[in-house]
C-alpha cells in the first residue's frame, strides 16, 4: 500500500474528529491534526484506535507520540505493517 | 518562568462504551493509575470520568511544560498521577453556567503529578457536565485563577473566540488597559497590555459547549 492510498484511506479515519472538512479534502503530509485540522486532542486515541482497526496493526506508545501530523501517521502506520507482514 | 496549564472536558462528548475497552484507557493511563482506581476512594467516581479527569491532568501538565520546554511532545503515558485526594465535599452536582475557583475550594479533587524530573500538583473540578483541571508547580494555589463558562456555539472558531474573551474578561479585574491575546510560535496563550507583553502566564481550553482559562495572578493581587 503506497503513502498516497493510505493518505486517502487516513481522510476517513479522520472525518469523524474535525469540523474542517474544507482543510480534510486538501490535507497534505504536512498537514497537523490538531492546529490544521482542529482536532481535540482527547479524540487523538480515538483516531489511534481507529487507525489500528482499519490497518489491522497495534501502535505502540512510542508511535503514538509521534502521530501528530498527517505525515508522521503514514510513517508509523506502514512502519507497523510492515512489522506485521 | 512561571507556567500555568489547564483543560476542559466536556462530558456529553465522552464515549462511554469505548472508555471502558482496556484498548483505549491503557492508552492514557499507566499501570500505578489503573491501580490507582482501585483504591476506595477513588473508586467513587464513575471510571469514565476516572480515565478522563487523569486525561485531563495530563493535558494541563503538557501544556504547563510545553511553556518552559517547547520541544516537548504530548506522551500521556508518562505523564503520571500520584496521587488524589477526593473533595470533602461532594462535587459531583449539576451543571452551572459560569463557575470560578475561590482559591478555597472544598469541592475539588487535588493531587500531585510527575513527568520526568518535574513535579507538579493539580485541582480539578467535576459535575454532570464538565471535568476541569488545572496544574501548578506549588500545592498551594493561591495566585491560581481558573475557570469555566458555558457557550451557545460548539463550532470550533467561537469555542476559540468565547475562550480568549472570558480570560480577557477575568483579565480585565485585575488589568486595566487594553488587553489582547497573542499565540506564541509554540501556540500557548500571550497576554498584552497596552500594546506590552505582561508576562502574565495564561492557559485555554475548550471542548464542547464548555470553554475554561488559567492565569497566574502576580502576588500583589493575591488577597491573604
Amino acid at each position: 500500500m503506497d503513502r498516497k492510498t493510505i493518505l486517502t484511506e487516513l481522510k476517513k479515519v479522520l472525518a469523524p474528529y474535525t469540523e474542517n472538512k474544507e482543510m480534510l479534502d486538501g490535507i497534505n503530509e504536512d498537514t497537523d491534526l490538531i492546529r490544521d485540522l482542529k482536532i481535540n486532542s482527547a479524540n487523538l486515541v480515538d483516531i489511534i484506535i481507529d487507525a489500528e482497526s482499519t490497518y489491522n496493526i497495534e501502535i505502540d506508545f512510542d508511535s503514538a507520540d509521534r502521530m501528530y501530523k498527517v505525515g508522521s501517521c503514514i510513517d508509523v502506520i506502514i512502519e507497523k505493517m510492515n512489522q506485521s507482514a | 518562568m512561571r507556567s500555568t496549564g489547564n483543560d476542559i472536558v466536556a462530558l456529553a462528548l465522552v464515549n462511554k462504551q469505548r472508555t471502558g475497552q482496556v484498548r483505549f484507557y491503557s492508552k492514557i493511563l499507566s499501570v500505578s493509575e489503573q491501580e490507582l482506581y482501585h483504591q476506595p476512594e477513588t473508586q467513587q467516581l464513575p471510571f469514565e470520568s476516572y480515565v478522563w479527569l487523569l486525561w485531563s491532568v495530563k493535558e494541563s501538565t503538557f501544556k504547563y511544560l510545553k511553556r518552559l520546554d517547547p520541544t516537548l511532545i504530548f506522551s500521556p503515558i508518562n505523564i503520571i498521577i500520584q496521587h488524589i485526594v477526593i473533595p470533602r465535599v461532594s462535587s459531583d452536582g449539576p451543571a452551572v453556567a459560569e463557575w470560578e475557583s475561590t482559591g478555597e475550594d472544598s469541592d475539588v479533587y487535588c493531587g500531585k503529578v510527575v513527568c520526568g524530573v518535574h513535579t507538579l500538583y493539580f485541582r480539578a473540578k467535576i459535575n454532570e457536565a464538565w471535568i476541569a483541571t488545572v496544574v501548578n508547580n506549588d500545592e498551594c494555589f493561591d495566585d491560581v485563577c481558573w475557570g469555566v463558562k458555558s457557550i451557545v456555539n460548539p463550532g470550533y472558531k467561537y469555542q476559540s473566540l468565547e475562550a480568549r474573551l472570558a480570560l480577557i474578561y477575568k483579565l480585565s479585574g485585575f488589568l486595566p488597559g487594553d488587553l489582547r491575546i497573542e499565540k506564541s510560535p509554540v501556540g500557548y496563550p500571550v497576554i498584552v497590555n497596552n500594546d506590552e507583553e505582561t508576562g502574565v502566564p495564561a492557559s485555554l481550553a475548550h471542548d464542547g459547549y464548555f470553554v475554561a482559562y488559567s492565569f497566574l495572578l502576580h502576588p500583589e493581587y493575591v488577597c491573604d
